[in-house]
């Protein structure tokens, strides 16, 4: 909401400077997001009075005025065609800066020289209506030499107040006054509305008939007649200016006049172009059209609310009006419309016509039907001093459901209660009197009408208010003390320390489980990343997920923002792999990140709410160390990732864990495979599949790897308990095994496991080998394994025979040949 | 005859000081000692044939002898020292390191900057008491706003463009959900203390807003609460953010689901309120919105509004970590541009 400082203070007394009110506002709760200045313009313009005008010696389009500068007389070169003598026009004197940045100096044109220059209301920087080819003409009263700043609202203060959705009372210049009023303890001054009418009985030319009540419980019509349309005063224009609405004409201009003033959308209509002189409130039939306003045709339906004649719409209640019944330069009569309509009805209307008003701005947040004959009456007072005419005697006044008053008992405790301080009695009193709300002071309280649930201490103070109908956000009590914190300063609640009954904060099992592994794969080196929960559907193909992938079945937005936002992420990946091309495409090669975040499936049967799962996903690409003068980088390979995967297994305590090779649509389908937790399915790792890396266009290799946090979390045990410490040395053997190169690592290690008995107490696998040693189709795997014995020393009597077991049955197991070192 | 003993002791002083000047390494310096005073060395040659002389001239002898071997075993110890010297310092020269150069680097990963912020703030909380809870980033319709006071077609929700996925089901526009899902949860006990940090999402794109963004929700329900116990924790929390000279101020504004509301703003952390670029030369930075907890919201979350009373707040973790960072764009947040996030 604009509002000009000096407009303002047609309604209130205001001691304060703009900003000064702008800052006692924004406290108040109307934030002042800035105060600018309004047509800025300098001293050195001033009124001149056209004396004489006579051609220009050498151009025939120009001609050379003599104007009237109240101490002077000057001779300047002018290209208007619209002045003549006489006119009071507005005279740029040598120095003067034109709002543009030109500053006016005394030239010659066509060999006469001017010194000055007759102004349009362009070059002043003003859009003003009908005036755009030529000079602008002064239609108030003013002599030669005066100023313009000192004759029209140069240099306007305008406040942009942007308002929360529940003051719709203060869309209007009164409103912002009331404010004003409550916080300054001045009065309100209201503009006068009284009416001169005659002629006729306007029951005898028209009729409201309203068959919707619950979309519009009050409708108020007044009619002219005689009426000139023409410009607006210099001086509306400009305050409609201030505020952003172009000028039309003196009619229409005067129902955004009024609008802007009292908050109250009006509308005017082409009284005979109404078939009937009747109008009917009604909802539109399915497939009725209408053309607004703007020329636009629109196809109406039953949900929406529209304003008819006898024959068929001629408006949208309280969006646009028509094109056929709008007032023109050929209207004679006019017929005048103030009506309340119903907030949710105006907003689907708005938005399904894609046609946000300032009219329906209004009436979304509530029009208070109270004010609409004091609208009708300023507007048609106006109305007749700008177009003449003659205002027909009486108004239509339609109001089915009268506002009934709202009344609220106060609690003078709850305000304590609420505020953590109190208000001495007539303070409260007089902040509530003074932003307009009746009170009446109860200490007894016996006939208050209070809630049986609002406990009452005998003696307590009770307030009745009465809440005027344009303070529709007043509803309860919190309401009211909200407006009491508000004009005697937030800054007034004091500040306690927060007292009660102690709570442990502490982080839950599962948080803890999600800190943990942030904090495992940050200290691994890995980068953590966030991104978007949304992701382009057309990426499982490039995924190549196949057909029956349950990743398909995402979740879909309505109204995403883009196609590449359309549906809830079912993996990671896409987000991981948006971030290794962003990145690789800004020279940063070595990528190791990871993110924990959600992914989203369809609801189960009769859930409404999709189903929420936690992932980590890792991917790496790049090499390793990063830098080391000592050693040289090489590439990153699938046992980097698996080693960090198996880094977070550990620092969660998870032991029970089996890889298994598979083949995963977006992985090489030799080097990747799924995890499992206590035989529970928890992820994949692998190098991403070269088809899709070369659809990329990424010329390393990338590993990925995406994990459930839910078999993690179930899997892991954050407090291990103790070991006793072994108290006997522990013998160490090597054996390596030659072994075909189909033969599993982790089948060999189970065999070895298995065979090793209570004595083995650790086994690794240290090196793999291929090469001149082994035939060509085999590896040789080596083990150092760890004996030992609770409670004894063991000697090489008791190890050898379980070491040639072991042999023995990886030999008839795995065909596993012992290396002899 | 005395001449004679002189004579053969000065021969071997003479032969010892030869050969020690001869002597470059601390080997050469054990082998004279071997061979003048090892038991098989000179020194003992000499005292056996000590029968060769008389009598008077044994004990002169005697002393002389002594004399040479005790010099000559100073003189071997002075050596070998000056020689372990020498050696030791080529010894150094020959392993000294630069140890200018660089040290083997050791991987360091970096949580996201939100994500510091975040824990930062959860951390700050929940020593006070506060329990963190989470709850669904799809939200249906009700939780998101029906149970906050915001029916449909209310005008508030202008303020709050949202992703739907059907008429009922949409992304949580904000943590707000939280509150009502938290009460459900826990009425009819007291006191209810707890912060909700996650993700939330708006139809919006800019400089200044991102579609998907984070919020911490805060929300307090008890016997007796009031808005100057809101200040005081806000006020706790503030200065445990920002620095103990931070303060705050209130100011009046309007959520559907708090009566009073309040847009907290704290005297800005650049210029310390004195005004400049980043708060605009208003010396404050708005940081989170708040207010007393609507009763209706109490109500329909099962608590009676005439009997408890609560405050809520919500703030924006963005926000925090660019008013921190002094990033100046949010959606640096979510390109992950690996050069930024490993600044943090």
């Amino acid at each position: 909401m604009k509002v000009p400082y000096n407009w303002l203070k047609d309604y209130v007394k205001i001691e304060l400077s703009p900003e000064e009110l702008a800052e006692r506002l924004t406290m108040a709760g109307l934030e002042v997001g800035a105060v600018n200045v309004f047509a800025p313009l300098g001293e050195k313009f001033i009124v001149g009075r056209i004396e004489a005008r006579r051609k220009h010696p050498n151009a025939s389009n120009l001609q050379l005025v003599n104007v009237d500068l109240g101490t002077e007389y000057l001779e300047v070169v002018c290209g208007a065609k619209n002045i003549k003598e006489g006119d009071m026009v507005p005279v740029a004197l040598p120095g003067a800066v034109l709002p543009g940045g030109a500053v006016i100096q005394p030239t010659e044109i066509r060999g006469i020289s001017s010194p000055g220059m007759l102004c349009s209301s362009g070059e002043l920087g003003l859009e003003i209506a009908e005036e755009k080819a030529g000079i602008m003409l002064l239609d108030l009263q003013c002599s030669p030499g005066e100023k313009l700043i000192n004759i029209l609202p140069f240099n306007e203060p305008v406040l942009d107040v942007d308002l929360t959705p529940n003051r719709g009372d203060c869309l209007g210049m009164l409103g912002i006054a009331r404010e004003v009023a409550a916080l300054t303890g001045n009065k309100v001054l209201l503009p006068p509305d009284a009416v001169k009418e005659g002629g006729e009985e306007i029951e005898k030319l028209a009729g409201v008939e309203i068959t919707a009540p619950d979309l519009c419980s009050r409708y108020t019509a007044r009619i002219m007649e005689g009426i000139t349309i023409k410009p607006s005063p210099l001086k509306m224009q400009f305050r409609l200016l201030a505020v952003g609405i172009r000028s039309i004409s003196n009619l229409v201009d005067v129902t955004n006049y009024i609008m802007w003033e009292t908050g109250f959308p009006m509308h005017a209509f082409d009284y005979d172009k109404l078939a009937g002189g009747r109008i009917i409130v009604r909802r539109a039939k399915q497939g009725e059209e209408l053309v607004t306003l703007d020329g636009i045709k629109r196809i109406l339906d039953p949900e929406i609310l529209v304003i008819a004649d006898s024959r068929e719409p001629v408006g949208l209640a309280g969006v646009m009006g028509g094109e056929y019944t709008e007032i023109t330069a050929k209207t004679n009569r006019l017929f005048l419309e103030a009506a309340s309509f119903n907030p949710v009805n105006i907003r689907l209307t708005a938005r399904k016509m894609n046609l946000p008003s300032e009219a329906s701005q209004r009436y979304e947040k509530g029009v208070d039907p109270e004010g609409a004959v004091f609208a009708q009456n300023r507007a048609v007072r106006l109305m007749q001093e700008t177009a003449g005419g003659e205002i027909l005697s009486g108004i239509i006044d339609k109001y089915p459901r009268p506002l009934r008053k709202r009344k609220i008992t106060l609690r003078k405790s709850k305000i304590r209660e609420v505020l953590g301080y109190s208000l001495p009695e007539e303070r409260i009193t007089d902040i509530l009197t003074g932003l307009s709300l009746v009170v009446n002071r109860d200490r007894k309280g016996k006939k208050a009408n209070i809630s049986k649930s609002s406990p009452r201490s005998p003696g307590e103070v009770l307030f009745q208010v009465e809440v005027p109908s344009f303070r529709s956000d007043l509803i309860q009590d919190v309401d009211l003390i909200e407006e009491l914190a508000r004009i005697y300063g937030y800054d007034k609640i004091p500040v306690t320390l927060p007292v009660g009954v102690l709570t442990s904060g502490r982080p839950s099992q599962a948080q803890r489980t999600i800190a943990k592994i942030k904090d495992t794969l940050v200290s691994c080196g890995l980068q953590e990343v966030i991104t978007f929960s949304f992701i382009n559907p057309k990426i499982f193909d490039l995924l190549q997920l196949p057909a029956e992938d349950m990743r398909r079945d995402a979740v879909k937005l309505q109204n995403p923002l883009t196609e590449d936002q359309a549906i809830l992420r079912t993996t990671l990946i896409p987000g991981m792999l948006q971030i290794l091309q962003y990145n690789f495409n800004r020279q940063t090669q070595n990528q190791f990140v990871f993110e924990v975040g959600k992914i989203f499936f369809p609801p189960w049967e009769n859930d409404k709410l999709p189903v929420e799962k936690k992932v980590v996903s890792l991917m790496m690409s790049g090499k390793k160390p990063l830098s080391d003068w000592q050693n040289s980088p090489s590439p990153i390979n699938f046992y980097d990732i698996k080693g960090i995967v198996e880094t977070l297994l550990q620092s969660l305590g998870i032991q029970e864990t089996r890889w298994q090779e598979a083949g995963l649509p977006l992985l090489h389908p030799a080097q990747g495979g799924k995890l499992f937790l206590k035989g529970k399915e928890a992820g994949f790792a692998g190098s991403l599949h070269p088809s899709l890396r070369e659809k990329l266009d990424i010329k390393q290799e990338v590993f990925l790897a995406e994990l459930l946090v839910e078999p993690l979390m179930e899997a892991s045990s954050l407090t291990p308990s103790f070991r006793s410490l072994p108290r006997f040395p522990a013998v160490f053997r090597d054996a390596a095994f030659i072994v075909s190169r189909k033969v599993k690592a982790d089948d060999l290690l189970e065999t070895i496991k298995a065979h090793g008995g209570k004595l083995l107490e650790d086994v690794t696998l240290f090196d793999v080998y291929k090469g001149k040693q082994v035939p060509e189709d085999c590896l040789s795997l080596a083990f150092a394994l760890t004996f030992r014995h609770g409670n004894k020393t063991l000697t090489d009597e008791e190890i050898d025979p379980v070491m040639e077991e072991m042999a023995e049955a990886l030999q008839k197991r795995f065909n596993a040949i012992l290396r002899k070192t | 005859m005395q001449e004679k003993v002189r004579e053969k002791i000065e021969e071997l002083q003479l032969q010892f000081q030869q050969e020690i000047n001869g002597a470059l390494d601390l080997e050469a310096v054990e082998k004279l000692r071997i061979r003048f005073l090892g038991k098989k060395g000179e020194v003992t040659a000499l005292m056996r044939g000590m029968s060769q002389f008389s009598a008077e001239e044994r004990p002169l002898f005697g002393k002389l002898l002594n004399e040479f071997k005790s010099s000559a075993e100073q003189i071997l110890e002075n050596r070998k020292k000056e020689l372990k010297e020498k050696d030791a310092s080529l010894r150094w020269e020959k392993e000294r390191l630069d140890i200018t150069l660089p040290g083997r680097p050791f991987p360091l990963g970096r949580k996201h900057p939100l994500t510091i912020i975040s824990e930062e703030i959860e951390e700050i909380f929940s020593c006070m008491g506060f329990q963190i809870a989470e709850g669904p980033e799809v939200e249906t319709d009700y939780y998101n706003f029906e149970a906050l006071n915001i029916p449909k077609e209310h005008p508030a929700r202008d303020m709050q463009d949202s992703f739907y996925i059907n008429p009922e089901v949409l992304l949580r526009t904000h943590t707000s959900p939280m509150q009502v899902r938290t009460m459900e949860v826990m009425a009819p006990q007291l006191p209810v203390r707890i912060i909700c940090p996650g993700k939330v999402y708006r139809r919006d794109d800019d400089v200044t807003h991102s579609p998907m963004f984070h919020q911490v929700e805060g929300l307090v329900v008890d016997k007796g609460i009031s808005l100057a116990d809101l200040k005081g924790i806000l006020l706790l929390f503030t200065r445990e953010m920002f620095g103990k000279g931070r303060e705050l101020r209130f100011r009046p504004s309007f959520f559907p689901f708090t009566e009073p509301s309040a847009e907290v703003d704290i005297s800005c952390i650049i210029c310390g309120g004195s005004g400049c670029r980043t708060c605009g030369d208003t010396g404050w930075l708005e940081i989170l919105g708040s207010g007393m907890v609507h009763p209706r919201v109490l109500e329909v979350s099962g608590y009676n509004p005439e009997e408890v009373t609560g405050y809520a707040f919500g703030i924006g973790i963005e926000r925090i970590a660019m008013l921190k960072y002094g990033i100046d764009d949010i959606r640096l947040f979510y390109q992950n541009d690996l050069r930024m996030l490993q600044q943090y």
